[in-house]
């Protein structure tokens, strides 16, 4: 069963620094290379334009979540493929999201706390540390790890391509991508 | 007053599920982690039911057990032979409870037909042929519990298409197993009570990919999403009921022989060997066929493998196969030769694989009985092995032998639950060799030196 005209949302969780956005944007590519319509809706810009009210509580994180998970449903029943990248630490948010949106591929971007200390591109896990950040996900705030995910990627083990591979043949596997 | 110790084995159950997964809707399991110690707990290799639950009992390893799957390879010659309670030449718990007098009853624990005496009862496990044979100690005891359950219900055929009649047997499988369970431990004496529920794994191979999204044979919303945490929230029930029937002095174990994970797919290992160039075989054969010791040219045959959960490979050796031709002295070259060319192979689209070679001799205590030449775990058991040949492919997306969506993997639960304990726990670092000497060190009984496992203390 080939489900083309319909669209997904492919769901990105992790700890920030875990490598959402990288793979985003790499998936991003391929799927436009497949001819699909694409909208990502990345952790900072998406905040910057959905919810600059709100701050990291728990309450405001999953205020943000059903906004996003409200935009990319509407996105989803008219054909598009949607990316989210965003940490949504919490397992009911995401059951949340996975309801609304149906089409529903949550993917996992695991790696070790470390390494994502180690990498802290934007230096948040150094300010948290520091405590000028006192709710960062992984250091102050909790991450609740997915417990049936459709895909697992380990981006301290694999390579953007291996992961964003293993995405593309699930989305084939569960009939939303033709396969090749 | 002297404890007793019930362990409740569940063979497969897999620590991801019992612990994370179902654990909130597991009330009984639940309760059970805040009084005493629990956490994963590390397997043999091979992480299969047989050997798995008799190194849990003895705490040895296969290789001083002799005892490496169900099948193995006659010495000597190409022939197989089946692993049965006769198999077993070393002392298990019940064995050194019973030199002392004390009393246990044994249900269920593979393998253990026939029946072996025992001071206590013992009723012997899946492998039984059917129920018209002796398969309890003392042999009376047959007619006791068929009085009262009818015939007793051995195993299920899992491998099926019609998973429907797998649900439903399996349950009227194990609702008979725990009301033997219930039975006898309130009628009889013991200071030992175990048993092996072997439904959760047929449950796991039969129903996995309906319920694991990572699957790659999942379907959402299928019919059959719920069965898995259905049986695990079963379980818990009568797990509840059981605790029910016993005292605190009574310290309660729940474990498994091994994990269990999705299947990624089959690997063809003789297809492999055969392109390698091990494996010759006479004229060219169907697909899918078995690879029959008759087929093998063993002319031009340096080795060739078995299928399973993980892959054995056996090296034709001059002297020691009836018809070998690897000269004794290339013997460890083959097998290094091997070694390096196993560990190169990948997934399908080129995927790195996990894969872990290991030579017996060097894993083992021991090396008794008739063990391979080298254990193959395919990209850490995602692959199972198959043993099947005549395809134009290693992958296979199914399992040759008929539909199976799980495989097996190296961690088991451990669960120790002292109503007495006002705290639970959760310890690294357990091992399968550790739970014979905590069930002797319970019971006030000195472990044995040659036991591997260390005594967990809580």
């Amino acid at each position: 069963m080939i489900k083309v005209r319909e669209g997904f949302g492919v769901w990105l969780t992790g700890l920030p620094a875990s490598g959402k956005t990288t793979i985003a944007r790499t998936l991003e590519k391929a799927l436009r290379r497949r001819g699909l319509r694409v909208e990502v809706l990345d952790g900072d810009e998406v905040r910057r334009n959905l919810s600059p009210d709100l701050g990291f509580t728990r309450k405001d994180r999953e205020t943000h979540a059903r906004r996003v998970a409200y935009v990319a449903k509407l996105l989803v029943r008219n054909g598009v493929a949607v990316i989210v990248g965003l940490i949504s630490p919490y397992r009911n948010f995401r059951e949340h999201a996975r309801k609304q949106i149906g089409n529903f591929v949550e993917v996992w971007v695991r790696c070790p706390l470390e390494e994502c200390i180690r990498r802290d591109p934007k230096g948040l896990y150094e300010k948290a540390m520091r405590g000028e950040i006192n709710d960062l996900t992984g250091i102050q705030d909790p991450y609740e790890e997915p417990l049936n995910p459709e895909v697992t990627v380990d981006t301290s083990k694999e390579s953007v391509e291996e992961s964003v591979n293993k995405i593309i043949k699930k989305l084939e596997n569960l009939g939303y991508l033709p396969s090749t | 007053m002297s404890r007793k110790v019930l362990i409740i084995g569940l063979d497969c159950a897999a620590p991801e599920l019992v612990f994370e997964k179902f654990l909130d809707e597991l009330p009984n399991l639940r309760k059970m982690l805040g009084h005493g110690v629990h956490g994963r707990l590390k397997t043999c290799i091979p992480p299969i039911t047989i050997p798995a639950w008799m190194v849990m009992m003895t705490s040895r390893d296969p290789g001083t057990l002799g005892l490496y799957g169900f099948r193995h390879k006659k010495s000597y010659s190409y022939d197989v032979w089946i692993a049965s309670s006769r198999s077993i030449k070393h002392k298990t718990v019940w064995d050194i409870l019973s030199e002392r007098g004390l009393r246990s009853c044994v249900v269920g624990v593979p393998p253990s037909y026939p029946p072996k005496p025992v001071n206590g009862c013992m009723v012997s496990c899946f492998i039984t042929p059917d129920a018209t044979k002796d398969y309890t100690y003392p042999k009376e005891l047959k007619g006791e519990l068929e009085a009262r359950f009818g015939e007793y219900i051995f195993d299920v055929e899992f491998r099926t298409e019609d998973r429907d009649r797998v649900l439903k047997e399996t349950y009227e499988m194990t609702r008979q197993h725990f009301n033997v369970i219930k039975y006898l431990m309130q009628e009889k004496e013991w200071s030992l009570f175990v048993f092996v529920e072997i439904g959760l794994d047929r449950i796991h191979h039969a129903f996995w990919k309906f319920f694991d999204r990572e699957h790659p044979k999942y379907v959402p919303n299928n019919r059959y999403e719920n069965v898995v945490k259905e049986y695990y929230k079963y379980l818990d029930r009568e797990i509840g009921d059981l605790l029910n029937l016993v005292d605190d002095e009574t310290v309660v174990l729940v474990v498994s022989d091994h994990g269990a994970k999705g299947m990624k797919g089959a690997f063809c290992i003789n297809q492999w060997l055969i392109r390698e160039g091990y494996l010759t075989t006479k004229g060219k054969p169907e697909r899918g066929a078995r690879l029959e010791e008759s087929q093998i040219d063993w002319s031009k045959t340096k080795a060739w493998g078995w299928g399973g959960y993980y892959a054995r490979i056996f090296v034709n050796v001059e002297g020691r196969e009836p018809q070998g031709i690897v000269p004794p002295e290339d013997y460890e070259k083959t097998l290094d030769e091997l070694t390096e060319k196993l560990k190169q192979i990948h997934g399908p689209n080129g995927e790195k694989f996990d894969n872990r070679i290991y030579r017996p001799e060097e894993i083992y205590d021991e090396l008794n009985g008739d063990s391979p030449d080298l254990i193959v775990y395919l990209d850490n058991l995602s692959w199972r092995s198959a043993g099947t040949i005549g395809y134009d492919t290693l992958y296979l997306s199914e399992n040759d032998t008929g539909p199976d969506d799980a495989v097996h993997s190296e961690y088991g639960v451990f669960i120790l639950y002292d109503p007495k304990s006002e705290t639970g726990t959760e310890l690294q670092n357990l091992s399968i060799f550790d739970v014979a000497p905590t069930v002797l060190s319970i019971l006030d009984v000195p472990v044995p030196e040659e036991m591997k496992g260390k005594t967990i203390t809580w």
